[in-house]
């Protein structure tokens, strides 16, 4: 997939494009903010990867014009200032995850890996670990074997696929969840969340329980 | 205080300058009555001397017998009657010889025909004032008085003048010393502000209600006060920039590092490697937890408790935050959260749970749990981070607050300020902080912020 690199320290730049390449997308570079935003017009690209501290135009602008533009590319901010500060400024401009530098390349592949797979979602099936699932068909097979699911399953599969990575409090389930005229209590998504992990476990895939809190879809990478 | 030597006192050298220039003035008042009681008793008591000399020389006649004076001694004695002085009376001829009266009086001074005189004399060892005359037949008569009566009153003029110039300089000794208290007020109100401030408190003193005498070393005080803020900021400026300005190239360093990690090496490199990009990470470690605490300190206190936040919102983050790097290192973080609301400033709170989060993970070995608690219960506002570490010796929960202190002989690569930044925060939000047990009594610490209680109505 293409992604787009915005880093202005050399060093930096290179590595992030390497680990990029190496894992088999296409990465183009900007070094300004106005190069950025030149490309950005001009390219569509899956994934923006953008720092704050641009010596031109900041990388705020640029995230900015890009959502003035109706563009949906998915955008992981990467900052070097205050890290509590950029990341609520940043996910108020439409920034879908954020990085305080420094970071490992661990944490970087797997969050440019949660993007992608989120950018990619909507179209038709997709597979994960030896799960195949088309959230529009509502089709879900292991392997071969279909999957029986529940509507309230499947919400919650939804809600995970379209979250990978991220903890997802009970309190969120429960708000997805219900509907207008019943509240899920804890239990109840404790009750729906055991179901669906003893169907799809086989398939590599993990839910894991956050204690006390919620819960944190593991797919295996790829 | 008490050991302090004594210091200059505004009050003191008010009080020295006073004293001794009342008394001169009072010394002043006091010859100058004196001198006007004198003159004043003089002057109406030598007029009601003169008036027996008068008709005493108004009978002195000269008769067959040689002169003589012609009056009645009851007529004498009338006339140098008085109550309270004695009066005694002479008359000499113009040779000089006493021929009436008592010798005891000297000679007077020598006085043409038709004047008269008054001066002070002595008879018998007793002072007194003559009053004495030489009519026109060359006679001379002199009427001398004790002094008894001008004694009184000129004492009496005296005492009337100086007991109100006595009465008014112990007034004003009085007034000195509480109007230099009043007038010292200000000052004194100033001091109060001072004390109250805490240390980065470097905000300028009120000016607009200091009197004008003092209003100039406000203004200094405040001029130097905004020098410091300045010094300060600029400080902290400097510290955030260069935290920021060190992280891109230690990002660059560690991705570098870590990509040379995924290759083939032998051995030997990979060890050399490992030890750099382990000793990477915690320079970038440190870089974050040098901003924090810069920011933590630009904050003034108080000055964090702007709004009204729940703390469950702030742990919540927290967890997505959290959850995969404690996975990562196979330990159990649960999130037990009640609702409780608290005045804070979201960004610090998010760095005092984000530092106990990390200290506890640090600190923890492998399989071990860590749980951050919030709720308010029982009447204060509480965040806590329990964890299965090894727990804080009793010798070290002093010290554990202190920038760069770290435990001897602990594991791990902490950087000795996370909990220094926890207790920035926690001062700038009133809260205190608790090293305690693990609720459930098994080995570990938990660190306990307890929030002020919330204002009713806030």
């Amino acid at each position: 997939m293409r992604i787009l690199v915005v880093e202005d320290d050399s060093l930096l730049a290179e590595g992030l494009t390497r680990v990029l390449t190496r894992a088999g997308h296409a990465v183009d570079h900007a070094a300004t903010g106005a190069q950025a935003d030149k490309a950005l017009g001009t390219n569509l690209y899956a994934l923006l990867v953008l720092d704050i501290g641009l010596p031109d135009i900041d990388g705020f602008e640029v995230l900015r014009r890009l959502r003035s533009r109706q563009s949906h590319t998915n955008v992981l901010v990467l900052t070097a200032r205050d890290a509590v500060e950029d990341r609520v400024h940043g996910l108020d401009l439409g920034a879908d995850d954020y990085l305080t530098k420094p970071f490992s390349i661990t944490e970087f592949e797997a969050r440019v890996r949660a993007l992608l797979r989120r950018a990619s979602l909507p179209a038709g099936a997709v597979s994960i670990g030896q799960l195949k699932v088309d959230v529009e068909a509502k089709s879900i097979r292991c392997g071969e074997a279909a999957i029986d699911l529940t509507a309230r399953e499947w919400a919650l599969l939804e809600l995970f696929i379209t979250r990978p990575g991220r903890v997802l409090a009970k309190e969120q389930i429960a708000q997805q969840l219900s509907d207008y005229d019943s509240h899920l209590s804890a239990n109840a998504i404790e009750v729906y969340v055991s179901r669906l992990r003893s169907k799809i476990e086989s398939a590599g895939v993990r839910i894991r329980t956050v204690r006390g809190f919620g819960y944190l879809w593991e797919a295996p990478d790829g | 205080m008490a050991d302090a030597p004594p210091r200059a006192s505004i009050r003191r050298r008010l009080l020295l300058f006073l004293i001794p220039s009342l008394c001169i003035l009072v010394v002043g008042a006091s010859a100058a009555t004196y001198f006007v009681a004198l003159h004043v008793a003089r002057s109406a008591y030598d007029r009601a001397l003169l008036d027996p000399a008068l008709d005493m020389a108004a009978n002195v006649t000269v008769d067959a017998n040689g002169p003589r004076l012609a009056m009645l001694q009851q007529v004498q004695e009338a006339l140098l009657y008085d109550s309270e002085d004695t009066l005694i009376f002479q008359v000499r001829a113009p040779d000089g010889a006493v021929i009436a009266g008592d010798e005891g009086l000297g000679m007077p001074p020598s006085l043409n025909r038709g004047e008269r005189a008054f001066f002070d004399g002595r008879y018998s060892n007793q002072p007194v004032r003559v009053a004495a005359i030489r009519p026109d037949n060359g006679f001379y008569v002199q009427v001398a008085e004790t002094l008894h009566k001008r004694n009184r009153l000129i004492w009496e003029v005296l005492v009337a003048g100086l007991a109100p110039t006595l009465a008014i300089a112990l007034a004003t000794v009085g007034l000195a010393w509480t109007g230099v208290a009043r007038g010292l007020g200000p000052l004194e109100s100033v001091r109060a502000q001072l004390l109250r401030r805490s240390a980065q408190d470097l905000q300028p003193l009120d000016e607009h209600s200091a009197p004008s005498e003092i209003a100039p070393a406000i203004e200094a005080l405040n001029r130097l006060l905004g020098r410091l803020r300045e010094a300060n900021e600029m400080q902290q400026r400097f510290l955030a920039n260069a935290a920021h300005e060190l992280r891109t190239p230690l990002a660059g360093l560690q991705m570098h590092l870590e990509l040379l990690l995924r290759r083939d090496l032998p051995a030997d490199v990979r060890d050399e490697v490992s030890g750099m990009h382990k000793a990477t990470v915690r320079a970038g470690h440190l870089a974050n937890q040098l901003l924090a605490l810069a920011k933590a300190e630009a904050t003034a206190p108080d000055g964090a408790r702007s709004a009204s936040l729940d703390l469950y919102a702030v742990a919540d983050r927290a967890a997505h935050e959290w959850v995969q790097r404690a996975m990562a290192r196979d330990i159990d973080l649960g999130f037990l959260l009640e609702h409780a609301h608290v005045a804070g400033d979201p960004m610090l709170l998010a760095e005092l749970i984000d530092n106990l989060i990390d200290n506890a993970l640090r600190y923890t070995p492998r399989g071990g749990t860590v749980t951050v608690r919030c709720g308010a219960a029982p009447d204060r506002p509480f965040l806590s981070v329990e964890d299965t570490g090894p727990g804080i010796p009793p010798s070290a929960q002093g010290r554990v607050f202190e920038r760069f202190y770290r435990i001897q002989g602990t594991p791990g690569d902490g950087t000795g300020l996370g909990l220094a930044i926890v207790k920035e925060v926690a001062q700038r939000h009133g809260a205190t902080l608790h090293i305690e047990s693990p609720a459930d009594g098994q080995a570990g610490t938990r660190v306990v912020v307890r929030f002020p209680a919330p204002v009713a109505g806030a």
